[in-house]
């Protein structure tokens, strides 16, 4: 083993690589309207054929006719827009957002695009007219937005505007069969079909011999390239694409380059279908590995020539971004498209499953630094610590990858919502940190974000809001009316029951929307049991069904209910009505109350376990109450612990809260994180907080940001401790942590704005200082240092 | 039994193998001029003023029953009359930002041992332990050993930080204790020592003597002050002697440590000695270490991560 670690180690980023990076990166946005206006004329055209038959149809319309590139330099092609990184338009599943802003994409706060001028002439005239209340999104608004926006500054309910990713597919079956191999299972199907699921393998079949299409054309256009290129090794590059591509279209990839292309089509066709986030690899060192290490003993293949071969696909996955509208933009910041992959964690029978796959993915993200693909790391109790400290070198240079799953408390909590013990084994990650099976799940693991702080918020104030007045909740009484802590408890269960009750019966009406307007044929050919029981994924074919629902935010449930738990009821020392009032007035007049709240009442993450358990109970018990339900395709809901940065709109819901926070202000962030700045303990401290809810109830995915400024990494004995750390993390059975390394920029916001980095450390040899305590012009002497790198 | 602490330090990673818990005590028999922890000069737990904490709300200034705080001239911040001050803590328990604060604590050895235990897990996984340093653990020794036997117990890796000034008798019951001995030797001639420090340093030097035909985890540790203790003289002297004792003994250089100074303005006080004082430059540091081993003697020195 150790032998290929070292190798690894020492392998450098190839001229091609670098000069495919610098193109992509210097490539500018723009909006692509050609595949919905495929997709309109394809709907025209066939107006009285079944959804699913015009969805398939518009599919291969679009595989068949987009307009395609190849850059002679690639090793690994196709894309869905002859541009990169364009954000495209799914009229079917929503536009009137984009009607809304198309004239300020290129210029709103996050995630801009360029918009040509024709094109907004282009979408007014030929699709707006058509889709206006025939789209998802339409249809959402129809039927349930009075409902949505009733309950909205509780619930955030998801997939409304756009079709279903965060879906893991089966891509070792595709790579096994290709596109040939299924549908001729499809055709096999589809002889002993009932009617009434001819029509959903007809689907599959059009779906199916079109991506082979789409192959063939890449096939073509790089012969056809050839006319133009005397490069000599440019040439051989175009010959060998164009082998390739032809041959995937009708038989399985046999090399590992072959198989990295077949693996990049399916990715490209279901975003095509799809215009949505996360269709996730997975555990793509495990299923790779036969490629890679056939091609490596027959000296077809050395290391280096892997690692570049990975770095190719690692720019493919950059090259797809996801449009959001504004207000999901800010939710979900900076074009998260989750391409997630995950490396390490274990074999079936226990052994530790990383592999020079496995570090070479670690190698490239080690040369990119790019946002995508989304590295994850899976550890367990028996991960080797070459492993871990290859680990922890990438963390420590800073670009939060990979994040951490502990398969320790991660595979008991999936066997816990009824997934076998060989496919919870065999989980992988979809979007950022939510929890799946591979290639056999619906996840819907965004089905909503629920605000248990707004709900907190409601409780003490009668069902009334304290930002708008409305009456939103129940009447269950005033904080100044609850005689004891349990009389408070007793309501807000009741505040929570009303609102988790409203929410599942619109996210049900969405999830059986996705049914009726986005059927996915190509998905439901990778999904297990889909083909099998001749119903599409969305229609709940797949063999697991899920719906994850996240409970937001632990941090300040926990730190308000201790408030008033220790001061109002125990102690006594402060009385109902002034709490209450200086919650109703955003703490005007009460600033010395607030700073009280804030600094005399310890608070979670600075493991203190009864004031963690209070998080832990709240927690337990919404989580225990989405038991209670079955989703639209008869599976469960379960619960999520994350916000990725929802935390800010979600906080700008909420009025002030007991724990200090002013209204409108952000919650804590991540999900599992202790509000900022006020886990002052350290890492360990904060650690042994999170540890105390309960990860069974995270088995939608949880999500924990820890921040670290790089010179812990400098040393080999740094890279050590942080290992030990992460192993630690195992024990302690957290699902998920993901590292900041802080650079100079976070110290010059610290600086500016010291409430939110309170518990930042500077740390020299034997001796620690919280960052925002030191005066400006000490403050100003560690940033300098820090530019280079000295701290 | 009762002990005065500075604080008690998670996740320290610099004060012995491994992640460990570092307690820092109050009380020192020293009283280094470069001092970067200065609240552990003295035993007595004194007040300290965090300005920029400071909402100007001014209950403090109601609270204190010695008239010790008055609003300043460049209100919303206050002055506090250090000779009045009687570190009663009134003005603590009322200051709502806790821009007033005490540099330590008064606390039981029990609620120090249950603190040190919060982080086993992460010391059993790292190798590591807990440490106590300060001040010097020998100023409070029967507080710091009762931590430190209890420690054991618990079958948990003991590290001191001490600068070994005390009666040989009372250093020695720490001996079946402690698994690593980080002592300091800060200045070689004993009038310079006197100079620096307020004490002579042959006590010091026939401790450590004491201690290296005892034990045998022992780190040399010498904290570099530009111009007084991070001389080529003063280095070679210290590692002749650590040559001449015990060549097996490893010494570590601390850099100098430019943040101790905000600590002076916390009590109130100035130290103009740290003004402008920066640590030493990689390639000074080499050198130094290179009259190290230049002597025969192991240096202890973290290893680069290689880029």
């Amino acid at each position: 083993m150790a032998n290929y670690i070292e190798e690894i180690s020492k392998l450098q980023i190839s001229h091609r690589i670098s000069l495919l990076k610098e193109r992509m990166l210097s490539e500018p946005r723009f909006l692509s309207l050609e595949q919905a206006l495929l997709i309109t004329q394809c709907y025209k055209e066939n107006e009285n054929l079944p959804r699913i038959l015009r969805r398939a149809k518009s599919l291969s319309l679009a595989l068949n006719k987009i307009e395609i590139r190849i850059d002679p330099l690639e090793l690994i092609v196709g894309n869905r827009t002859p541009g990169v990184r364009a954000g495209v338009v799914s009229p079917e599943a929503g536009i009137s957002w984009i009607d809304r802003e198309i004239e300020t994409l290129h210029e709103r706060p996050q995630d801009q695009f360029n918009v040509r001028k024709e094109d907004i002439e282009e979408f007014r005239k030929t699709i707006l007219p058509y889709w206006k209340g025939k789209s998802l999104e339409d249809a959402v608004k129809d039927r349930l937005g009075a409902e949505i926006s009733a309950i909205g500054k509780v619930v955030k309910i998801n997939q409304t505007d756009h079709a279903q990713g965060h879906i893991c597919p089966n891509t070792q079956k595709w790579l096994a069969i290709g596109p040939a191999g299924l549908k001729k299972e499809a055709e096999e199907k589809l002889k002993m079909a009932s009617d009434d699921k001819k029509v959903f393998y007809e689907s599959v079949i059009i779906v199916l011999s079109a991506a082979q299409d789409f192959m063939r054309r890449y096939s073509k256009l790089a012969k056809k390239m050839l006319v133009e290129v005397s490069d000599g090794r440019l040439r051989e590059n175009l010959i060998e694409i164009e082998r390739i591509c032809a041959k995937l279209a009708d038989n399985p990839p046999e090399t590992f380059r072959e198989a990295v292309q077949s693996l990049w089509f399916l990715f490209v066709i279901l975003q095509m279908e799809s215009n949505a986030s996360s269709f996730s690899p997975g555990r793509a060192d495990q299923y790779l590995y036969p490629y890679f290490k056939r091609d490596i003993e027959s000296g077809k293949l050395d290391l280096s020539g892997a690692l570049e071969i990975i770095e190719a696909l690692w720019l493919k996955f950059n090259q797809i971004v996801y449009l959001r509208n504004s207000n999901s933009a800010k939710y979900f910041a900076g074009f998260p498209i989750g391409f997630n992959i995950a490396c390490g964690g274990q074999t079936q029978d226990g052994r530790d499953a990383s592999n020079e796959l496995s570090f070479l993915f670690l190698k490239a993200q080690e040369h990119l630094l790019l946002p995508q693909p989304n590295l994850s790391a899976r550890l367990f109790k028996g991960s080797s610590s070459e492993f871990v400290d290859q680990c922890s070198r990438v963390i420590g240079m800073g670009s939060g990858m990979p994040q951490i799953f502990n398969d320790e408390s991660i595979i008991p909590a999936l066997i816990n919502q009824g997934i076998s013990k060989e496919d919870a084994t065999n989980y992988a990650i979809v979007g950022c940190v939510e929890l799946t099976t591979h290639g056999n799940n619906l996840g819907w693991s965004d089905a909503a974000m629920f605000n248990l702080v707004k709900v907190l918020e409601l409780t003490l104030n009668n069902g009334i809001c304290l930002q708008t007045g409305v009456q939103m909740g129940l009447q269950t009484g005033y904080l100044t009316d609850y005689k004891s802590y349990e009389d408070l408890e007793e309501a807000y269960k009741k505040q929570l029951d009303h609102f988790i009750d409203r929410m599942i019966a619109v996210c049900d009406a969405v999830d059986r929307m996705h049914a009726e307007f986005l059927p996915t044929p190509f998905l439901s050919s990778v999904i297990d049991d889909c083909l099998e029981k001749g119903i599409d994924v969305t229609a709940g074919g797949a063999h697991y069904n899920l719906s994850g629902i996240q409970a937001i935010q632990v941090a300040n449930i926990a730190d308000s209910l201790a408030v008033i738990k220790k001061l109002v009821y125990d102690e006594g020392t402060l009385k109902a009505e002034e709490l209450l009032k200086a919650l109703q007035t955003n703490y005007e007049g009460s600033e010395e109350l607030r700073q009280y709240l804030i600094n005399k009442v310890p608070k979670y993450g600075n493991d203190v376990a009864w004031v963690d358990n209070i998080g832990a109970k709240w927690i337990e018990y919404f989580a225990e109450k989405l038991k209670d339900y079955r989703n639209a395709r008869g599976g469960p809901y379960h619960t999520g612990l994350y916000t990725v940065s929802a935390h800010i709109p979600m906080g700008h819901n909420v009025g002030a809260s007991p724990d200090g926070r002013l209204s409108r202000d952000p919650l804590a962030d991540g999900g599992m994180s202790a509000m900022y700045g006020r886990d002052r303990n350290g890492p360990t401290a904060l650690l042994k907080s999170v540890s105390r809810i309960n990860s069974m109830y995270g088995s939608n995915g949880t999500l924990l940001n820890m921040k670290f400024l790089p010179d812990f990494f400098k040393t080999e004995e740094g890279i050590k401790k942080f290992s030990s750390l992460l192993m630690t993390f195992v024990d302690l059975r957290i699902n998920h942590v993901q590292f900041n390394v802080v650079r100079r920029e976070d110290l010059l916001k610290a600086k500016q704005k010291p409430e939110q980095y309170r518990g930042l450390t500077v740390r020299v040899a034997g001796y620690t200082a919280y960052f925002t305590e030191l005066a400006s012009d000490l403050q100003d002497e560690i940033i300098e240092r820090t530019s280079y790198g000295d701290i | 039994m009762y002990g005065n602490i500075i604080d008690i330090k998670k996740f320290a990673i610099h004060d012995g193998p491994g992640i460990r818990s570092t307690v820092f005590l109050k009380g020192c028999p020293l009283s280094c001029i470069w001092c970067h922890n200065p609240e552990g000069i003295d035993s007595k737990i004194n007040l300290w003023y965090f300005e920029k904490k400071c909402i100007g709300c001014h209950r403090c200034v109601a609270a204190c029953k010695n008239s010790a705080l008055s609003i300043g001239s460049a209100s919303p911040h206050i002055v506090i009359d250090r000779e009045k001050c009687i570190n009663e803590g009134n003005c603590v328990e009322a200051c709502p930002t806790a821009a007033l604060c005490f540099d330590g604590k008064r606390v039981s050895q029990r609620e120090v041992i249950d603190v040190l235990l919060e982080d086993k897990p992460f010391y059993d996984k790292s190798g590591g332990g807990i440490t106590i340093s300060g001040g010097d653990p020998l100023f409070q020794h029967e507080f710091a050993l009762g931590i430190l036997m209890e420690c054991k117990k618990h079958s948990i890796h003991t590290a001191i930080e001490t600068c070994m000034y005390a009666k040989k008798e009372i250093f020695e019951k720490f001996f079946d204790y402690v698994d690593l001995f980080i002592v300091d030797l800060k200045v070689f001639n004993s009038a310079n020592h006197k100079k620096y420090t307020g004490v002579e340093n042959e006590l010091i030097k026939s401790n450590f003597e004491f201690l290296a035909s005892k034990k045998e985890n022992i780190l040399v540790r010498i904290p570099l002050v530009p111009g007084i203790t991070a001389t080529k003289e003063n280095i070679g002297e210290i590692a002749s002697f650590v040559y001449e004792v015990n060549n097996k003994i490893p010494i570590e250089l601390m850099n100098y440590n430019p943040l101790g100074e905000n600590k002076y303005r916390l009590m109130g006080k100035a130290n103009e000695l740290l003004k402008g004082i920066k640590p030493l430059p990689e390639p000074e540091l080499d050198a130094l270490y290179q009259i190290i081993s230049d002597k025969g003697v192991k240096i202890a020195r973290e290893k680069k991560v290689k880029q």
